[in-house]
């Protein structure tokens, strides 16, 4: 009985947690469609964002793509032709490398850096009792905090896993030429054959979805920081299991609407 | 509140300035927010309240970087940046411990008089002798 009840406990709690953060994701979904919210001062806010998440990151993120990218496509391209595969390069380039491997890497990378930065900032922020602040100056604090922390997410995930996709193409070009003795016009053409606009499509609404909850998640648990210190570690450690559950779902049920 | 002219500006311990913002963000924000005023409009106003109580070279700093006196100014002028403020000074003597009197931040209110429409300062009864001839 008391097995039960444990799991039924967890259940309703995972349930509660999982509404909360659909509820929480429309109330912001509402403020990014009106016109109200993009003050002068959330214009600021969301310059500032997008310069820390998608600028500042980017030595590192194009370090990381091209010494993996290159390490990836290499070990790739080699195995196509161990196997007698080459005819699906391009599938492999498009299906695999720009639709599923991109995003996704380019999301870890994003999470690890901001998504926890985020997460800790607005904590302490409510600690501080900087959340009370803006409330005594009858400043919105979802106008002028949140929307535009998601709505940098959105635009970071896309422009960098699209980043991310082109460096591994150009990386693609070289090995191809390496590997198989391809010259650049028959490389485009293998590209363009594979290109599905669907795929990308999918592709592009997934890097939306990502950068949307990878940023919404850390914030919502960050509100939930107490005026003490110690509640820090705890949202944050809380909203970083829970970005990474959500990641896992998005990929699963991107996967799911692909077969359908 | 709605109906009063006036806005109420807290400058409080309990209402502190956002501390991954620089001061010249901090006031500036008021404005912004309230008055959807572009930030190149709204720094040389800014600029000019500054300047007014000797305080430029904070401008760039963060609320960490800032000693008590700075504080307190980055905190009463981003009160009266909110159209027609009441501003309410809430115990001055919290935020600036070492302070002898009240005469610093009475020069410090006259001398930006025309950026608020009203200040009222709230502390406890036995602060009073601070305040010399204002508690009379």
């Amino acid at each position: 009985m008391v097995i039960l009840e444990n799991i039924g406990r967890a259940v309703i709690r995972l349930i509660k947690s999982f509404t909360d953060i659909i509820y929480f994701a429309w109330k912001i979904l509402i403020r990014i469609f009106n016109c109200n919210t993009y003050t002068s001062a959330m214009r600021t806010v969301l310059t500032d964002q997008i310069y820390f998440t998608s600028v500042q990151i980017l030595p590192i993120f194009l370090i990381v793509s091209i010494v993996f990218g290159s390490l990836l496509i290499g070990v790739l391209f080699l195995q196509l032709k161990q196997l007698g595969l080459t005819q699906y390069i391009g599938h492999v380039l498009m299906g695999f490398i720009v639709t599923e491997f991109s995003p996704f890497i380019t999301v870890l990378l994003i999470t690890l850096r901001s998504g926890s930065a985020i997460n800790t900032e607005i904590a302490v922020m409510k600690v501080n009792k900087e959340m009370s602040a803006l409330e005594a100056f009858r400043i919105d604090a979802i106008n002028y905090l949140l929307v535009p922390r998601v709505i940098n997410g959105v635009i970071s995930i896309v422009l960098l896993s699209t980043l991310f996709s082109v460096t591994l193409l150009g990386s693609g070009l070289l090995f191809s030429n390496l590997i198989f003795g391809m010259n650049i016009d028959a490389y485009a053409t293998v590209l363009l054959n594979s290109a599905s606009f669907s795929d990308i499509v999918v592709a592009l609404l997934k890097s939306v979805v990502f950068g949307f909850f990878i940023i919404l998640i850390p914030i919502r648990f960050g509100l939930q920081a107490s005026h003490e210190l110690t509640s820090v570690p705890v949202v944050v450690a809380r909203g970083m299991v829970n970005v990474f559950a959500a990641v896992l779902t998005i990929e699963v049920l991107s996967l799911i609407i692909k077969l359908l | 509140m709605e109906n009063n002219p006036q806005q109420a500006a807290p400058v409080s311990v309990d209402v502190p300035l956002i501390s991954n913002q620089s001061v010249l963000m901090n006031i500036a924000l008021i404005k912004q927010y309230h008055e959807n005023m572009p930030i190149a409009q709204v720094e040389p106003i800014v600029f000019n309240a500054l300047r007014r109580l000797n305080l430029e070279d904070i401008a760039y700093k963060r609320n960490p970087d800032l000693n008590d006196e700075e504080r307190f100014f980055a905190m009463l002028l981003r009160a009266v940046m909110v159209r027609d403020a009441l501003v309410i000074i809430d115990r001055p003597f919290k935020i600036i411990p070492h302070l002898k009197n009240i005469d610093n931040i009475f020069q410090a209110l006259k001398s930006i008089e025309d950026l608020y429409l009203n200040c009222h300062i709230y502390d406890y009864e036995w602060m009073r002798e601070k305040y010399g001839e204002l508690s009379k």
